[in-house]
């Protein structure tokens, strides 16, 4: 029976996120779609059972249902396919979607094409396009879009632990170098190859305080595929699986003004115990409008099935999604690599880092390597299938980041401000 | 007839002659119009097409797959690259809440309580969302114009509608006798501006407001003094930097829509 086998990644192919390409979604999801085949020469269509389809907005392009286009693009319009969609969330839970559907027994292999073109409008209607993804009553008429909202959830965050501009700053110099070190990174493209330090941070243009230019994600057109496989498949196509090990579903409220009454998380007040005395306390202290009680659900649900204790101690390397730097801070607290309000610590001690206990965002994540929605979890969790499968320097040269003997991953995607979103564990033999 | 496009495109634009707008709620009176103006403006829009293509550009670019340095390696194509419009007004129902939104336009603040647990929503909910209590239906109370901030942003950069008020401070405000936080403008200078500072809500006036949020805003109860606690003044070369980016903001501004939004003029 399909469903009792474990499921696997087996490679991918990528079309790098850039500000823009000539090409067009379809036309990039059909060169990403080449590298795998490319990577995976064993693959042939016929092993193709279902296609899952992961974008994100039918605004940004005018164009809808995009998946028939993409579909009907590589050939595969006889085969069963549907898209997925959930803001940032969509390219993990398209994932996530396609483990369902290999674990309910129904299909063996499973192609995840994912894109996202986000710069046919300007930069300032993009946004509010995305903006249309949070409460359009209620919070997107106060000057309302995702800087601010994310902004707004570090201040109270910076408030309540500590942390300062400068920690934010050490994660944005973090991202961006290590993003140097990836081929395919954005910020390669946009900026070349010189390495930043907290100096040109603090010289960065301020977007909304204390977020700067270079705390927040980048636009990005690129796209991404990825080959999903039950056990007995995937041998067939690599050598070196990745078995999801664990996945974990959550969301929160909407509005995040209303998490200061979060019924649903209220059994989780023993998470709030840093609450400092000059803050008035609120109804339901967690996560308030600071945390991500969404991935902290998410990564308490995977945990368990991925046999995971101490995450810090036993993850080797993890990719977080994380539009802005602070919200990468806040997700350290939540997936419990250190207690709330200590994420602070992590980047001041170096364990985020390459070389530290538990490296956070070796691809550079989505406020350097690239951000184009539907394709993003895809192209870091292809950065984390090369990371277990030993061939970051095959795939980046000498400077590759690779980390040694990495056999357990973590990544997480949301969308909103942490309104849904999924934590997934991987391994490897 | 009117012509807009570029180069060698040109699109007709049909001037629509109406003295009624379409009435969707042919069924249900209307109590009050204030959208006929909007509709005025908004149709001759919408009706130069939906998809119609108002011109085009040839751009020179990278291609291919790979890596970044593979791509620059090759020859750039020439792309052609289309400009299309799409629009459209939503006639969108603000619901079970309309009451709050009506409120605002009367310069008052609603709220509701749920009748089991007691919890008060500002923004409302029609029903509670206490799992407890079943999506109980809640009862509308008149709420203080008085508050505290639960969290702020000072703002430099917005999207499309609210750029020409830059720089500005938006946050959300837990009014009081409310268990949940409303988004709003802040009308309070970043020096001033902490967590936990009290407020009073201020409205437009009258002949202004629209039924939105953007009708109300928040002012600081004057004669508090900033915590020493405070995160954005606690470090004085943070604050003056968020200074020196508004001031570059708000020279922007100038040049671009030619308004002066200095804090002096503002009044704050």
């Amino acid at each position: 029976m399909a469903g009792d086998e474990r499921v696997a990644i087996c490679d991918g192919g990528i079309f790098r996120p850039d500000l823009w390409h000539g090409e067009n979604a379809e036309e990039g999801v059909a060169i990403a779609y080449q590298e795998l085949l490319k990577n995976v020469p064993n693959l042939t269509t016929d092993d193709i059972d279902a296609l899952c389809m992961s974008y994100f907005s039918d605004h940004l392009n005018g164009q809808l249902c995009m998946g028939w286009i993409v579909q009907d693009y590589l050939g595969l319009h006889n085969k069963p396919g549907y898209r997925v969609e959930s803001g940032g969330s969509t390219s993990i839970d398209a994932i996530v979607n396609s483990y369902y559907m290999i674990k309910s027994g129904m299909f063996d292999v499973i192609l995840i094409p994912g894109w996202e073109w986000m710069c046919e409008v300007d930069v300032a209607t993009t946004n509010e396009m995305i903006a249309s993804a949070a409460d359009t009553d209620w919070d997107f008429p106060v000057g309302g879009y995702y800087n601010a909202y994310y902004a707004a959830l570090e201040v109270r965050h910076m408030q309540l632990y500590g942390e300062t501009c400068e920690d934010l700053g050490r994660i944005a110099v973090k991202n961006h170098n290590n993003s140097l070190r990836w081929p395919y990174s954005q910020w390669l493209s946009q900026h070349g190859k010189a390495p930043i330090t907290l100096n040109d941070y603090w010289k960065s243009r301020l977007v909304c305080w204390p977020y700067r230019v270079l705390n927040t994600a980048v636009m990005s057109e690129g796209a991404c595929v990825l080959l999903m496989a039950t056990e007995s498949k995937a041998r067939r196509f690599t050598d070196t699986p990745m078995w999801i090990a664990g996945v974990g579903l959550g969301t929160d409220s909407m509005r995040p003004g209303d998490r200061t009454v979060d019924f649903a998380y209220e059994g989780m007040k023993d998470e709030a115990k840093i609450y400092p005395d000059f803050v008035e306390p609120i109804k339901t202290p967690y996560p308030d409008m600071a945390n991500f009680a969404s991935l902290h659900i998410a990564a308490k649900r995977a945990y368990p099935q991925a046999g995971i204790t101490n995450p810090l101690r036993e993850l080797d390397l993890i990719e977080l999604f994380a539009p802005y730097d602070g919200v990468e801070l806040c997700l350290w607290e939540d997936l419990m690599l250190c207690p709330r309000g200590e994420g602070k610590t992590l980047i001041r001690e170096g364990i985020v880092e390459y070389g530290g206990e538990c490296p956070s965002n070796l691809s550079g994540g989505l406020t350097a390597s690239g951000h184009p929605v539907g394709a993003t979890s895809l192209y870091y969790t292809l950065f984390l299938y090369w990371q277990l499968a030993g061939k970051i320097n095959e795939k980046c040269g000498p400077k590759g980041l690779q980390v040694p003997d990495a056999r357990k991953a973590l990544i997480t995607g949301h969308g909103g401000t942490g309104c849904q979103g999924a934590a997934v564990i991987f391994e490897s033999d | 007839m009117t012509e807009v496009g570029m180069g060698e495109i040109k699109v007709k634009v049909r001037k629509i002659k109406r003295t009624r707008r379409e009435n969707k709620y042919k069924h249900y009176p209307i109590v009050e119009d204030n959208s006929t103006s909007a509709h005025e403006y908004w149709e001759p829009i919408v009706n130069t097409g939906l998809w119609s293509i108002k011109g085009y550009q040839v751009v020179k670019g990278p291609w291919g797959g790979g890596t970044v340095e593979e791509s620059l390696r090759r020859e750039p194509k020439e792309f052609m690259v289309i400009d299309r419009a799409a629009f459209a007004l939503y006639s969108h129902s603000y619901g079970l809440v309309s009451p709050f939104f009506r409120g605002l336009l009367e310069g008052k603040l609603k709220g509701t309580k749920c009748p089991k647990c007691g919890t008060v929503y500002c923004p409302p909910r029609a029903h509670c969302w206490n799992p407890k209590c079943r999506v109980a239906d809640c009862e509308w109370l008149d709420l203080p114009l008085t508050g505290v901030i639960h969290t702020f942003t000072v703002q430099c950069l917005a999207a499309a509608p609210f750029e020409h008020q830059l720089p500005f401070s938006m946050g959300w405000v837990k009014i009081d006798g409310a268990d949940t936080t409303l988004a709003m403008m802040l009308h309070i200078s970043p020096r001033e501006l902490f967590i936990g500072q009290k407020v009073k809500i201020g409205f437009v006036p009258k002949e202004q407001r629209k039924g939105d949020l953007t009708d109300c805003y928040a002012v600081a109860v004057p004669g508090q003094k900033v915590p020493d606690w405070a995160c954005l003044q606690k470090d004085p070369k943070e604050l003056e930097s968020l200074e020196a980016s508004m001031k570059q903001t708000i020279e922007f501004i100038k040049k671009r829509y030619g308004l002066d939004n200095s804090l002096k003029v503002r009044g704050w």
